[in-house]
């Protein structure tokens, strides 16, 4: 008996990061289904603002990204913040989707209860592609060529009316 | 009968072209300046192919095809046409060698719905684009809007004829200067300067929301091209939802309706005409048919229970409805909600304030609300001669700018364009559909490329069909230059196919 509840015990504290995490697309999708219900998303973050004492955290999974109403406190510990440069903070989100909450202006979002960083993010490093620079160079030698030899046939030909003057 | 082609007729479209070619060679250079600010170094390269590729092909069409012969009609409007073709084809390659596009087609389909300021997307990670790509989607957008041609004309113009002409292949009025040069100057300036004031309440905004600086700046830009453009592109995948703000969404509405306005209006208003307010017949059609649109969006949405507070309604069917409109495509819900949670009464009035449009000569796509307002006004009129007596003669006049006779070649122009653009909006549903997607999100996702507006019901993706995908291009196309032009372009491609060109 004492077994079976230690395990119960240990299923409940657990809950939220076994629980099979929706996908963004799953909610958008089926957004009156999942309206009031407690969903769990996974995902990069990719967007932050801090609001007084809470934060809207952008969660980004499988194309989409949804908005998460979190703490200001646990909005602060994400490290992260996913763009081209950077891998952002993965978080696992337990809480209340809305469909339309009247709250925050009708915006589809969830209400986090739980907030997990699961992984911390990082910087990605990118350099560029030797033959595309290879590539780029040739052509823009050819482009300066074609100019020069352009503005040598057609010296003096050429007249354009003066460069845009607004206050006559 | 139609006088065969010539060579030289080819020559003046060709030469005119090469200069084009040099104008979207600098297009390109300018995200270099974005590039280095952010430290993408590996993203430069990408935009000198693309540029360098554009300055080689207009050395080449330059010389060869130099003449100096006044550009016609059926120049200026093959031109005109073909202005938005090759800019779309050069300007893709950045983002289709950086691999922010899926493919070349992709790319293209990308950088006309910039140029036409739809603002459709096939880019299937924005949230991770580099910011010097990012940033050239908005810009190209910003420049679509304001025309191409125009901004060609305010830098290369050699002739006022030629000028005219082009000027007009590209839909847009004449009336704001006596000097067509000194016209498409004032357009520019007044672009940039709504452009400057946007970017800066958008990054006062973004900060105020919380978003760090870095973000509310590079953001405070880039929707303030798009909003002023009607454009529609937005440097997150969540689009206006990003910022879950009012304040962002308030600004966003005050940019994308000034965006929204005719030039001349504009123009009539900086020069102190405020009255124009109140009498210009487009912005009386325009707001008269938002606040009637929204009433009864508003209406819909709150019976149909998805939404109950007058915030969420202004948020949502103001805010949607301006949007469409306007012809901007701003987003504050997921595009697949308006199919999934919206009435389709909701999304049917949606598709048709897309088609309806703006105002002309703006960055705005659509019919036009003045073409609606004279088409109402010449219905009235028809009424009003049919319950008056045998001699009596009924005259209408309209304001706009200033007082114009209603005449029977305005009201014949004004229902041949939205003829026009039914016809396209039904050839579009019916290829739509015929890729299996459903009556209602066929109609809203042809409307909003006709209109160039970049609403979304959710079959605009890169997995949509690369027939459909080649489709949406051409509408965008099409709806952006108010047809004719396309039309010509058809013309007189089938006429030099069937009869050749004779030296």
């Amino acid at each position: 008996m004492m077994k079976f509840a230690v395990v119960f015990m240990l299923v409940l504290l657990l809950a939220p990061g076994l629980a099979t995490a929706e996908t963004s697309k799953e909610l958008i999708e089926n957004a009156r289904a999942f309206d009031g219900g407690q969903v769990t998303l996974q995902g990069e973050v990719i967007g932050v603002m801090m609001r007084g004492n809470n934060a809207w955290v952008n969660v980004y999974e499988g194309g989409y990204a949804i908005g998460v109403w979190v703490r200001a406190e646990d909005a602060r510990n994400i490290s992260f913040i996913g763009d081209y440069s950077h891998a952002g903070d993965n978080v696992l989100v337990t809480g209340t989707f809305n469909m339309a909450d009247p709250e925050h202006g009708g915006d589809l979002d969830i209400r986090a209860e739980n907030f997990t960083i699961t992984a911390q993010g990082a910087a990605i490093l990118r350099t560029p592609n030797v033959i595309v620079v290879a590539i780029s160079m040739i052509l823009v030698a050819l482009a300066i060529v074609s100019l020069v030899w352009l503005w040598r046939i057609h010296k003096g030909e050429e007249k354009i009316a003066p460069w845009p003057v607004y206050w006559r | 009968m139609i006088p065969s082609l010539r060579r030289e007729d080819l020559r003046i479209i060709g030469f005119n072209l090469s200069k084009i070619l040099f104008i979207v060679s600098i297009v390109m250079l300018i995200p270099i300046i974005v590039a280095v600010i952010y430290g993408e170094f590996e993203i430069i390269p990408h935009f000198l192919i693309g540029s360098s590729i554009s300055v080689i092909l207009g050395s080449i069409t330059h010389h060869y095809w130099e003449t100096d012969k006044e550009m016609e009609l059926k120049h200026a409007l093959c031109f005109a046409a073909l202005t938005w073709i090759v800019s779309m084809l050069v300007t893709a390659i950045p983002l289709w060698t950086t691999g922010s596009t899926n493919s070349y087609l992709d790319a293209n389909f990308d950088t006309m719905s910039g140029f036409t300021t739809s603002g459709l997307t096939l880019v299937p990670d924005i949230d991770h684009l580099s910011y010097s790509i990012n940033f050239y989607r908005h810009f190209l957008q910003f420049f679509g809007g304001i025309g191409i041609i125009v901004i060609s004309l305010t830098v290369l113009s050699r002739s006022e004829l030629s000028s005219v002409l082009t000027f007009k292949g590209e839909a847009r009025d004449i009336g704001i200067k006596p000097n067509i040069v000194r016209t498409a100057r004032v357009i520019l300036g007044i672009a940039i300067a709504f452009m400057v004031i946007g970017s800066v309440l958008f990054t006062a905004a973004g900060i105020i929301e919380g978003a760090n600086l870095r973000t509310a700046i590079f953001d405070g830009v880039n929707y303030s091209m798009a909003a002023y453009s009607t454009g529609g592109f937005a440097p997150h995948s969540q689009n206006m939802l990003f910022y879950h703000s009012t304040l962002y969404e308030v600004i966003a509405l005050i940019i994308f309706l000034i965006g929204s306005f005719n030039f001349s209006f504009h123009y009539s208003i900086l020069s102190g005409r405020r009255r124009e307010i109140f009498k210009n017949i487009e912005i009386k059609t325009f707001f008269t048919i938002l606040l009637l649109s929204t009433l009864v969006i508003s209406g819909l949405l709150l019976f149909s229970g998805v939404y109950s507070t007058p915030d969420v309604l202004f948020r949502k069917a103001f805010f949607q409805a301006a949007s469409a409109q306007t012809t901007t495509g701003f987003g504050t819900l997921y595009p697949v909600q308006i199919s999934t949670i919206w009435p389709s009464t909701v999304v049917f009035m949606m598709a048709m304030l897309m088609m309806i449009g703006a105002s002309a000569n703006s960055t705005a796509g659509g019919i036009k609300a003045i073409r609606i307002g004279v088409m109402v006004k010449s219905f009235v009129r028809e009424i009003k001669k049919a319950l008056s007596p045998r001699s009596a003669t009924v005259e209408t006049t309209y304001h706009h700018v200033e007082d114009t006779p209603l005449t029977e070649t305005v009201a014949k122009g004004a229902m041949l364009i939205a003829f026009s653009y039914v016809l396209l909006f039904i050839v579009g549903t019916t290829i739509t559909m015929l890729h299996g997607y459903g009556m209602s999100d066929s109609m809203f996702e042809t409307a909003s490329a006709v209109g160039n507006t970049g609403l979304s019901s959710g079959i605009t993706s890169p997995a949509m069909p690369d027939t459909l995908k080649v489709t949406y291009i051409f509408l965008m196309w099409a709806g952006r230059l108010e047809i004719m032009a396309v039309l010509v372009l058809i013309g007189f491609t089938i006429l030099g196919i069937r009869r050749g060109f004779r030296k």
